[in-house]
């Protein structure tokens, strides 16, 4: 499980990195997205993460029942705040992106007049 | 009394409520947001005289948001150094206010620009307050989003371009701090500062492995240089500098800057000084964090201070000029940090660099924010900041020029301002670290500052003679300087006056904002840890 997770934080990172690394605006704010988005999965993994079981669910299964062991709420809640965050961010990001456009007729980075 | 430690950040929520819901009526609007930014610097008074510096002060007092005991909640914590910023951003949040309000055209103050104003202020706050690290970056973020709307402010191209690549930026440190914050909760198994100071100071008890903390506090020094702008993260500075409203630069360099200082010296003191993580990468090695910073703090100081002087030196405008000297200002003050870093934590010399960091943070925000301040006031007189086409200012608006002048003079470093010390202090604490620890890193440091200074020099009486000596120009000659602007200046030239004649008390609040940095048994105590040792 925490190989998978790993394998899915670096694909992030690396996809994420390559298209903030591009000239077109709009893979730019795709990019600012995904590196959020691989941060997100980063910060539930902290939480330690274990195989799903029926003992695990947070849900109780029988009335009255013991309480099973549940996830880290914690960094759940981290990463609602972050997801807050980030949805405002990428927002931003793509109106700044469209007024750029606006300015300088054009999404590439390397046409800009500043 | 623990009701005072988060009344600052009441004032300024409540003050960007306010005028936010006051959009519609211009005046009141500009009369409440002068009203809150003086009940700012009230609460911040009221709060640093109780806590620290009045005769019945405890030092330090902390305050638990919603009641969650210590570990569990989210812990606001005021103590010297949190005092001794939030004073600096009090001093620098009022006259930028001011200047607002006589400086930015109706239109652009109308809705937006007050709220914004309030909230970067908050997220400033929020930063020197918190004691929890999430909620650190928390506060950077709200102090970010409202960064990049500023930078936007005036919708130009280079506006827009310069607030796109800031953001692409801070969003890629954004994600680097997530990574180091998660990283360090997985590790210590807190978010709480006190409780991963005292987590980390004794691994063994609390059953940690605490080898990733090195690296990760790797990422966190890393994010808060970029925030600090220190070289090699600082070419977003003279872009995002020039493009947002001048009084809003004055709090970027006085306030924000200063928020990744604070940060670099609240985690690697007061949090992980203590804990004993033995460093051991190629070329370093080290018995604690400190040990990794020092040399790296060390080269992105100096690094800064010859890069942002001469960077300023070759520059043909006010701002672009004032924004270069920005960097090689933050290097002044990162120099005696790391000089700190390297001390050994028993002798004297730690508690002194860090204060003389911190007396050269208080000179730069009063200092640069009096000179990005004066370059719009004449900006707005003459419609233009290139040098080449001022000149004779000193004759056609001497109260102006004045001002700038004292603000230039402590730049350079001449007493009685308040420059001179923040200068002086670097230099004795890098003349220290030499002493203490003879060898060529430390030495670089001393003649990397020495460099600074003269630069400093060169690029002010370039700024002076340029600008403001001289022959009027066409451009000068027919200039109306707005008296209101000139006020203000006048004001922040006499505070800057003051500080360096009244030194000595400011001294003493600067040391025991040191000594609060480096008492991390101190911190954890008024935290006041009730919970969370069985973990």
């Amino acid at each position: 499980m925490s190989v998978a997770l790993a394998v899915a934080v670096g694909g992030l990172f690396a996809v994420g990195t390559f298209l903030l690394l591009q000239r077109d605006l709009v893979r730019v704010v795709l990019g600012v997205a995904v590196v959020s988005q691989a941060t997100f999965v980063y910060l539930i993994a902290m939480g330690g993460i274990d195989e799903g079981a029926g003992d695990l669910v947070p849900v109780l299964e029988v009335h009255g029942g013991g309480v099973p062991e549940v996830a880290d709420p914690v960094v759940q809640a981290l990463v609602l705040t972050a997801i807050v965050i980030s949805l405002g961010t990428t927002a931003l990001a793509l109106v700044l992106s469209y007024r750029a456009y606006e300015e300088n007729e054009s999404m590439d980075v390397t046409e800009w007049k500043t | 009394m623990s009701g005072l430690v988060i009344a600052p950040l009441l004032a300024a929520v409540t003050t960007a409520v306010l005028t936010l819901a006051l959009g519609r009526r211009p005046r009141i609007q500009r009369a409440a947001s002068v009203a809150g930014s003086v009940a700012y610097v009230g609460t911040v008074s009221a709060a640093v005289w109780t806590v620290v510096l009045g005769p019945a002060a405890t030092g330090a007092a902390a305050y638990q948001v919603g009641d969650w005991p210590a570990p569990f909640g989210i812990t606001l914590v005021l103590d010297g150094l949190s005092a001794f910023m939030l004073t600096i951003a009090a001093g620098v949040g009022v006259a930028s206010i001011l200047f607002s309000v006589r400086y930015v055209t109706a239109e652009n103050q109308r809705v937006y620009y007050h709220p914004l104003f309030h909230m970067l202020l908050a997220g400033a706050t929020g930063a020197f307050l918190t004691g929890d690290l999430f909620n650190l970056f928390v506060w950077f973020e709200v102090m970010l989003i409202v960064s990049y709307v500023f930078v936007a402010f005036y919708g130009t191209d280079h506006a827009t371009a310069a607030s796109f690549r800031y953001l692409v930026m801070n969003v890629f440190g954004s994600a680097l701090m997530l990574v180091a914050v998660g990283g360090l909760y997985a590790t210590t198994g807190t978010l709480n500062m006190a409780d991963m100071a005292r987590r980390l100071a004794a691994p063994d008890a609390y059953g940690i492995d605490p080898a990733p903390v090195v690296g990760l506090s790797a990422l966190l020094l890393a994010v808060f240089a970029l925030k600090a702008g220190l070289v090699p993260f600082q070419f977003w500075v003279p872009a995002a500098y020039t493009a947002a409203p001048s009084p809003v630069t004055a709090m970027f360099a006085g306030v924000t800057k200063k928020v990744g200082v604070y940060a670099i010296v609240r985690l690697y003191f007061t949090v992980l000084a203590a804990a004993s993580v033995p460093v051991d990468v190629p070329g370093l090695t080290a018995a604690s964090p400190l040990g990794f910073l020092a040399p790296v703090l060390g080269a992105m100081g100096v690094a800064s201070v010859v890069v942002g002087g001469f960077g300023a030196v070759g520059r043909d405008r006010l701002g672009a000029v004032f924004a270069y000297s920005s960097i090689g200002q933050v290097g002044f003050i990162a120099v005696p940090v790391a000089v700190a870093a390297a001390a050994p934590p028993a002798g004297t010399l730690r508690g002194v660099a860090i204060a003389a960091a911190l007396v050269f943070a208080l000179h730069h925000a009063l200092a640069k924010g009096l000179l990005f301040l004066s370059a719009a006031a004449v900006e707005d007189a003459t419609k233009t900041d290139r040098l080449a086409d001022l000149g004779g200012f000193a004759g056609h608006s001497p109260v102006l020029s004045g001002a700038v002048f004292v603000g230039l003079l402590s730049l350079i470093g001449l007493p009685p301002l308040s420059g001179f010390f923040g200068k002086f202090l670097a230099l004795d604490a890098a003349v220290r670290g030499v002493a203490s620890a003879p060898g060529p890193s430390s030495t670089l440091a001393l003649v990397a500052l020495l460099l600074g200074a003269v630069l400093t020099i060169l690029y002010a009486t370039r700024v002076w003679v340029g600008g403001f000596w001289g022959r009027e120009t066409t451009a000068v000659e027919v200039a109306t300087v707005e008296s209101g602007q000139v006020a203000v200046l006048v004001a922040l030239a006499v505070a800057v006056v003051l500080v360096g004649v009244g030194f000595d008390p400011i001294y003493r609040f600067a040391e025991t904002a040191a000594a609060a940095a480096l008492d991390s048994e101190g911190y954890v105590d008024v935290v006041g840890l009730s919970g969370g040792d069985g973990a």
